[in-house]
């Protein structure tokens, strides 16, 4: 009697219960998911996006790894990895753990780091340009300090400078983000920890590489993976700043895709670029969730 | 002794060259773009750091108007709140199933959901062009705000979700036991309780939907259809030898942002980056 009581409206919220669910995740399959796998037929084809598909086989990922400007979108990617995964990463730790123990002035530094996270990378992206310009920029101020050599730098025009010239920019925008989340977990570590390692003599640098490191070596192992990740699909600040120029010096694979797809109508080309770099991005998020779930030892 | 005191004197005068030092690194280029909106043209172009030497207050009117600014932001405004709205709904009832009840298939959901976040959006990038061109919605503002929810789901839906999951359950226990359905207790207990992550989550919806360009510049050509990122990036490459334009657009562009940012930045912070590690 009780049993047949409790059961039925519980059988009425299960019904309920997917109703809550489904309409998110339809959203999210029907215009991301779906679309994504397709990208996987198309790169089977060789199509210009209007006319009809033709089945080419493998024909897109040969022509890819024999195409020297996916090579060197490829590499470039790899140079952004190199340059995120040290200089933010360093900055950041460095300055949160110096204003994790400050206290008054810390959330005024912490406002002024992060502020460049939120400004639109696509209007940063063009006031550097303008910042960088040769004749009306920065350059004139160099020259006035007598720094000629700087002052007649390309810096977007120099096809050996122009991916680092980006690369600053991006720190510029990036590197609070990641101060913040090493001042978080610098946060959570328990001050306990430090007062009984105090007590039994330990010096400053001990207390950092003893109780801080390994206390924060999670959130310094996800940061790096992460970072390695949104590398593979870094695209606002290049597109924005150079379009993958001059000549294909900055290109990288996110460029490489927008300009097959929307310039040069090679469709079916820009998908199998798109599916090597979903590859690349998805494996790393899936080494991270893997990682996560079986915690970091240190 | 002494030598140890000098020592801490170097290191600490080192510690506060640095942080102030990388401060004015970050402020600097947002604070010359608005003292440069007030100097005219040939002024930037003499010299492109400074103090005003004649402030000029003439470069907001030309750009406004000639960049078409206040269709723009009707335009960005449109398309956020309806990005807003939407993806709350949605993700407000699901993250309140995946965090209070159990039901078949949770696991799934949950586990979908926190791979959704890594597919990367070159992906799905032009596969969905061609969708909506066969939609007959190409160059609308219906396929930004379609795509901005879609896009929006995973990341804020598993926030919240993360956020459900600290409230106890007896509360909604207590209100299903008083005769509530999921969907009241839903909308008369946890909701009011969440209000404040709603909030953030509207915030950050908003600031990345403002702040959009790939998919806004990829979507919508139409001029007068033009949300601001991507009107702003027309402009400056219209009058790119206006620099007193260019850098007016700037602030005109980032300023909605970045005064929401100031007003209420611990929204801002906590939710963006506490997601980004809880996933």
């Amino acid at each position: 009697m009780q049993k047949g009581l409790t059961a039925q409206p519980r059988k009425r919220i299960r019904w309920a219960v997917y109703m809550f669910v489904i309409p998110a995740f339809l959203f999210h399959f029907i215009f991301i998911t779906a679309p994504s796998l397709s990208s996987i037929y198309f790169s089977f084809f060789d199509w210009n996006g209007i006319g009809v598909p033709a089945y080419i086989g493998a024909g897109n990922y040969r022509e890819m790894f024999a195409d020297s400007e996916f090579i060197k979108a490829l590499t470039n990617n790899l140079k952004w990895i190199g340059i995120f995964i040290t200089i933010p990463v360093f900055l950041g730790l460095l300055t949160a753990y110096w204003i994790s123990k400050l206290k008054k002035t810390q959330m005024m530094i912490r406002t002024i780091y992060f502020m460049p996270y939120i400004i639109a990378s696509a209007t940063a992206g063009r006031i550097w340009c303008s910042y960088f310009n040769p004749y009306f920029g920065f350059n004139s101020a160099f020259k006035a300090i007598g720094w000629t050599g700087l002052g007649s730098t390309l810096w977007l025009g120099n096809k050996n400078i122009v991916l680092y010239t980006v690369a600053f920019v991006d720190v510029w925008h990036f590197w609070g983000f990641i101060m913040v989340m090493f001042l978080g977990a610098l946060q959570q570590v328990d001050p306990t920890l430090y007062e009984s390692a105090m007590v039994e003599g330990a010096n400053r640098r001990q207390l950092f590489t003893k109780i801080t490191i390994p206390c924060i070596m999670p959130t310094f192992v996800f940061i790096v993976i992460s970072i390695i990740m949104w590398s593979f699909l870094t695209f606002d600040y290049i597109w924005v700043m150079t379009g993958g120029g001059p000549g294909n010096a900055s290109d990288v694979l996110s460029t490489l895709i927008y300009r097959n797809a929307y310039s040069r109508y090679r469709t079916g080309y820009a998908s199998a670029i798109s599916v090597i770099q979903s590859i690349l991005a998805i494996t790393t998020y899936a080494i991270m969730q893997v990682v996560k779930k079986r915690g970091v030892d240190v | 002794m002494k030598n140890r005191s000098f020592g801490s004197i170097v290191y600490t005068a080192f510690k506060w060259v640095i942080i102030w030092g990388l401060a004015l690194f970050e402020i600097f280029p947002i604070i010359q773009l608005i003292l440069n909106s007030f100097r005219p043209d040939t002024e930037i172009k003499k010299f492109p750091i400074g103090l005003p030497r004649t402030w000029t207050l003439e470069n907001y009117p030309d750009t406004w108007n000639i960049g078409n600014y206040g269709r723009a932001f009707l335009n960005s405004i449109w398309v956020c709140f309806w990005t807003i709205v939407i993806t709350l709904v949605l993700i407000g009832l699901a993250s309140y199933a995946l965090a209070k009840i159990d039901f078949k298939g949770r696991g799934f959901f949950v586990a979908y959901f926190l791979m959704g976040m890594a597919i990367p959006s070159f992906s799905h990038l032009i596969p969905t062009y061609y969708l909506f061109n066969r939609m007959g919605i190409a160059n609308t503002h219906l396929c930004l705000i379609i795509i901005y929810t879609a896009g929006q789901i995973p990341f804020n839906l598993l926030l919240l979700r993360t956020f459900l999951l600290g409230i106890p359950r007896e509360l909604e226990e207590a209100a299903k036991v008083d005769g509530c359905n999921e969907l009241g207790t839903f909308l008369r207990v946890t909701l009011p309780l969440a209000k404040s992550i709603f909030l953030t989550v509207a915030l950050l919806i908003f600031m990345k939907s403002w702040n959009e360009f790939a998919v806004a510049n990829t979507y919508v050509t139409t001029d007068s259809l033009r949300t601001v990122s991507t009107r702003f990036v027309k402009f400056t490459t219209e009058y790119n030898n206006n620099f007193g334009r260019i850098f007016t657009s700037g602030v005109i562009s980032i300023a909605p942002v970045v005064i929401m940012y100031l007003l209420m930045q611990n929204r801002f912070i906590d939710g963006l980056t506490s997601g980004g590690l809880k996933g």
